[in-house]
């Protein structure tokens, strides 16, 4: 078996079967804690649109940050933006996903893939480095973060790589790149990278716990 | 062609010109890959070559190899390089038949010791020696005995190189290539299914012209026939870059001679001549034709998942295992879910005596 | 009329190759020009689309000189429309094209009578001439 046919073989199952194994663990044990009753005499009862007003609201900065927080916010966008544009509209990424979920859709130009792909490794990297060096980032990070932006840095660096056919041969880095993938699957239900499927859940439940209360945020 | 003549000397007496000469050596260079400078380099070293003694075996194969060879067997140019080896033994093409050609094999072998090519096309059954004899001697055992002495060994075809057809699973005969069973001879791995015909010749003429081993790669093929994929070179590459797929092949991007990936196109992974070198005197190949590459060049390419499937798709199992670690997943989840209530109601409980 | 020749066929497909061919061939010009060396150029070692080479041969045009050898099969020598750019093509006796080149130079190697051509010509003369 060649390293290609592992890691598009056995390599690529066991990653998705951890993933999907560590997400639903994850999300199912979320959402049993949430079914606490709550007895108190709610405020309001509309929490719907509370909590969707607060996934938009902590969409953008608060007014009294936004100078400060500027660049993060920025590059934020910027990061995630570019990654999306990578990872869902490059034909053989489409190709790799039609094969696991059995639809497809359009594709993009190489070259606009390319260019994204630039920008999100790029970006990735001015934060990993804002991150390391800046005395309060520095300080709220833990090893978590660390391995969340490293798992995700390398898919996109050996996928730059397979892309231009730089450094080795063609089969070499796309089984590269598909292992890298595989290893950021598979730490992706344990780590950070959960924000993905956390973060507008999260952000819609606080907001319609604080709207019952009648808590403005 | 007397052994002890020289190319130069033989060709002169058949009449050949010094401009047929030079014609054929700038065909041959041409054929070898290399750059048009090295024409005056081949025209010295040719004039003066002495014919190499080819032994050719077949094995567990399907003649494919051979039907290939026969059909670069043009009159004249090629044909000279055939005439300027001295093929001692062929199954399929010599004559002599039954006792009497393996009889001309071993004179051959024993004449040409240690300076001899061995070509050999197919696999070798590796377990159950039966499956392939010749004259009542396995494959196994003639192959050993043929290479003991000879200078290096042609494997032609992804079987004799790779194993093939016949190696693919389930394998019933255990085939295996020629470099498993044979470590100490140098072995130039022509392979491809079948291969490119004036690859075959291009690397006798390599022979012939330098009497040297070519330069290989990591699966052992000549850097000169197989240094790059199909996909660096396909005419159909700015589309690939454009993202502009053929989706079946009677669509209107298929008409317009779109990139083949999306059906399983395997350029990008498969290393050989055919984008440039074409097949059927230079007329065409398979991409041009309008069907994707099938990688038959590279090892166990039959069992690399699909013809039709593009390259990066990945095999990702059944959905039967998917939804049972989704299932495991949720009991996890609600268990520890329970469990963490549990310890709450306990802690509360605790809290309130 | 069968079915086949109602499949449209589309040929215009491009490598991007012709273009940096032509422009090596300008710049070996150049330098044929400039008193340096003439440069060969082997057409099928390029990838190159079908019709491609039939474009390049378009371009190149055709010039005052054709010759034809006869040896192992006919090689055409065509100067193309730019004097010092010549097309070379090789074909075997069965008229296979077996190589095709570009050849800079004031005169094709190939067309010059050779040495050992002219030794064998003296001998064959003086022979003629004894009888
Ligand atoms: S047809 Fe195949 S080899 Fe050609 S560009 Fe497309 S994927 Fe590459
Ligand atoms: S294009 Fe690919 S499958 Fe076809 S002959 Fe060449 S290497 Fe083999």
């Amino acid at each position: 078996m060649t390293l290609l046919e592992f890691a598009s073989g056995p390599g690529l199952q066991w990653a998705l079967w951890i993933f999907v194994f560590g997400i639903t663990w994850r999300v199912v044990g979320a959402v049993f804690l949430l079914s606490r009753k709550d007895i108190s005499k709610p405020r309001h009862t509309n929490t719907i649109s509370a909590g969707l007003g607060a996934v938009w609201s902590r969409s953008s900065p608060a007014r009294a940050f936004e100078k400060k927080i500027r660049f993060q916010h920025v590059t934020g966008y910027a990061w995630h933006f570019a990654l999306f544009i990578s990872v869902l509209f490059f034909a053989p990424h489409i190709l790799f996903f039609e094969s696991v979920l059995g639809f497809s859709w359009p594709h993009l130009p190489n070259t606009i893939i390319l260019i994204t792909a630039i920008v999100a490794t790029a970006v990735l990297i001015a934060l990993l480095i804002r991150r390391a060096t800046h005395p309060v980032q520095r300080f709220i990070s833990n090893a978590d973060d660390y391995i969340s932006i490293f798992v995700v840095l390398v898919p996109l660096v050996t996928g730059i790589l397979a892309f231009t056919h730089f450094g080795a041969r063609y089969e070499t880095l796309l089984a590269v790149h598909l292992l890298s993938v595989e290893v950021m699957l598979i730490w992706f239900p344990f780590g950070k990278l959960m924000h993905m499927i956390m973060t507008i859940p999260a952000r819609f439940q606080a907001g319609t716990a604080f709207g019952r209360r009648g808590v403005k945020a | 062609m007397r052994k002890d003549q020289n190319l130069g000397e033989y060709l002169r007496m058949q009449g050949v010109s010094r401009r047929g000469f030079l014609k054929f050596c700038s065909a041959t260079a041409s054929l070898m890959a290399l750059p048009p400078s090295a024409v005056s380099q081949v025209a010295e070293a040719l004039a003066t070559a002495r014919r190499p003694s080819v032994i050719w075996m077949s094995f567990q194969e399907c003649t494919g190899c051979t039907e290939s060879l026969t059909r670069s067997h043009a009159p004249t140019l090629e044909s000279l390089i055939f005439d300027a080896i001295s093929l001692d033994y062929h199954h399929t093409l010599q004559a002599a038949a039954g006792h009497g050609a393996e009889a001309a094999r071993e004179a051959a072998m024993e004449e040409n010791k240690g300076e001899y090519i061995l070509v050999v096309d197919g696999s070798i059954p590796n377990g159950n020696n039966g499956y392939s004899t010749i004259a009542g001697i396995s494959n196994h055992d003639m192959l050993i005995e043929a290479a003991e002495n000879c200078f290096a060994i042609v494997a032609v075809g992804t079987c004799a190189a790779f194993g093939g057809l016949p190696n693919a699973d389930p394998n019933p005969t255990g085939a295996v290539s020629v470099s498993e069973i044979i470590k100490d001879k140098p072995i130039i791995n022509v392979s491809g299914c079948p291969p490119i015909p004036v690859v075959i010749t291009g690397v006798l003429a390599h022979f012939l012209t330098f009497g040297t081993i070519p330069e290989l790669d990591a699966l052992g093929r000549p850097v000169a026939f197989f240094g790059q994929n199909i996909h660096d070179r396909c005419y159909r590459r700015p589309f690939y870059e454009r993202g502009q797929f053929a989706e079946t092949f009677d669509d209107e991007g298929a008409r317009k001679g779109w990139c083949l990936y999306k059906l399983g196109c395997k350029g990008p992974t498969t290393y050989n001549a055919c984008a440039t070198l074409k097949w059927n005197q230079g007329t065409s190949f398979p991409i041009q034709s309008g069907h994707g590459c099938i990688g038959c060049s590279e090892p166990r390419f039959w069992d690399k998942g699909g013809f039709y499937d593009p390259i990066s798709a990945g095999q990702w199992g059944s959905r039967d295992a998917l939804l049972g670690a989704a299932a495991a997943g949720a009991a996890l989840g609600v268990g520890s879910a329970l469990a963490a209530r549990a310890r709450k109601k306990k802690a509360q409980a605790a809290e309130e005596i | 009329m069968s079915s086949l020749d109602t499949i449209p066929v589309c040929t215009e497909v491009a490598t991007g190759n012709v273009e940096p061919l032509l422009h090596e061939i300008r710049h070996a010009l150049k330098r044929l020009a400039e008193g340096k060396e003439g440069t060969v150029i082997d057409l099928k070692r390029l990838p190159l689309a079908p019709g491609e080479e039939e474009r390049i041969a378009a371009t190149l045009g055709t010039g005052e000189v054709r010759a034809e050898i006869d040896a192992l099969g006919p090689t055409l020598i065509q100067e193309t429309s730019y004097p010092g750019v010549w097309l070379i093509t090789h074909k075997n006796a069965d008229d296979v094209v077996v190589a095709r080149f570009v050849e800079v130079t004031y005169i094709p190697e190939l067309l010059r009578s050779q040495q050992a051509d002219i030794d064998a010509g003296i001998n064959r003369l003086e022979n003629e001439l004894k009888n």
